[in-house]
């Protein structure tokens, strides 16, 4: 039997039949698309293509898509890395307005963990849908009303050439960058820094805030405070001020 | 009659301005506004916000795939590890993956326009039994039974078997 009739015979009792004798014409695509061959490429296709009747997707229609937060969007960044719990908590005021809160401010950090690595993001090449972990200690939260947002996460490790740090990028609320920083930590005897000692590198070989080629110019504007102990963890805190 | 070989499939689908379907829209408008956020992180865009620009003069700016990609994971974890798109000649979306791989063809700074992004997704292995037309007859690995299930699955634009493993048969060793 002729394909195009054995095809239309199909017809009979099908629920979208418009949609199916569109794609049985010659040139038919069902979304508008069109594949040029100069490389360039646009859109995609419900159906597959070639000139000839196509299938039509016909399954039951599934739930629609949600809006998903970006998976960056957390709190606790930890990400089952080992390590001394730590809570960060940041203030974003606003020096071109008396210091005052900025509310729904974009705060992004990252830092490496105990052993002074950093998370891929999420690898090089392909990735699983089983996504654990690819962007450990990677986290953003938006500033409530009162200027802040709070990450529980691990004190850093560090690595050769740096003292320990934090970077931050702080947004305002339409996306725009209005700092990119790092937070320093306070060095010396009965500090954090101290009592963590450099896990399991100790500091051999470590750069203090003042051999730092980003802090050595002074840190009085990144420096932190931080409380804590490590049976019962630490408490980083600091305020920051941008150009909102 | 060709030899059974197992395979892997991968579909690359492009999402841009012309994109209709809501589960792509999604797609482009979160990883759109991740990519303007991250690329922030590299100063010299305001000079180049171009992104083939801006990497052709930073060749760092490269890794933007990988600081963009979690923006879209929630919408991949939406599919429930089925590709979407692909449909066997029933009509059905039939092909399993369980790897995926993020990338930005192409963006700029000020126009949303241009943003325009692909998703490769490499199926779990499948047999290939034989081509009939344009059509690859399948079925999913690891069936057991004599009478397997299969699909037919038309060769169409941005599908490619991807890897290819021959099925040998064991040697006989007698004695």
């Amino acid at each position: 039997m002729e394909r195009k009739n054995f095809l239309k015979s199909l017809l009979v009792g099908t629920v979208s039949s418009s949609v199916l004798l569109q794609a049985c014409k010659k040139d038919a695509d069902v979304t508008a698309t069109s594949t040029s061959t100069s490389g360039t490429t646009t859109g995609t296709t419900t159906g597959s293509t070639s000139g000839t009747c196509s299938v039509i997707e016909t399954e039951t229609e599934g739930p629609y898509p949600t809006k998903a937060p970006a998976s960056y969007v957390r709190s606790d960044i930890t990400d089952g890395r080992s390590g001394y719990k730590m809570t960060v908590s940041i203030a974003i005021t606003n020096y071109n307005d008396s210091c005052n809160a900025v509310a729904n401010a974009l705060v992004d950090i990252w830092h490496c963990d105990a052993e002074g690595n950093y998370s891929e993001y999420g690898g090089s090449g392909s990735q699983s849908t089983n996504y654990q972990s690819v962007h450990f200690l990677r986290g953003r939260q938006t500033t409530n009303s009162a200027g802040v947002v709070t990450f529980t996460s691990i004190f850093p490790g560090w690595y050769t050439g740096r003292a320990t740090h934090i970077h931050v990028h702080i947004y305002n609320a339409s996306g725009t960058s209005l700092k990119v920083t790092q937070i320093a930590f306070p060095e010396g005897t009965g500090t954090a820094l101290a009592a963590v000692g450099g896990y399991s590198k100790g500091f051999s070989g470590y750069t203090y805030n003042a051999s730092d080629n980003v802090f050595s110019d002074g840190t009085s504007l990144e420096m932190a405070t931080v409380t804590g102990n490590t049976t019962d963890g630490f408490a980083l805190s600091i305020v920051m001020a941008v150009p909102a | 009659m060709m030899k059974k070989s197992t395979i892997k499939l991968c579909y690359r689908k492009i999402i841009d301005s012309s994109s209709t379907k809501p589960w792509d829209k999604f797609v482009l408008e979160d990883s759109y506004a991740e990519f303007r956020l991250q690329v922030q992180n590299f100063t010299q865009v305001k000079q180049y916000p171009s992104l083939a620009e801006l990497v052709h003069e930073v060749p760092e700016a490269k890794k933007i795939n990988q600081m963009v990609g979690p923006a879209i994971t929630g919408y991949i974890q939406q599919l429930n590890e089925v590709v979407p798109d692909i449909l066997n000649n029933l009509g059905r979306r039939f092909i399993k993956f369980k790897t995926y791989q993020f990338e930005i063809i192409n963006s700029h700074f000020d126009h949303k326009e241009k943003h325009q992004v692909a998703i490769s997704f490499f199926s779990e292995p499948m047999i290939w039994y034989g081509t009939i037309d344009n059509y690859l007859l399948l079925s999913s690995a690891g069936q057991e039974t004599e009478e397997v299930l299969t699909h037919l699955l038309q060769l169409q634009p941005y599908l490619s078997i991807y890897s290819l493993t021959q099925c040998h048969e064991l040697d006989t060793i007698s004695g």
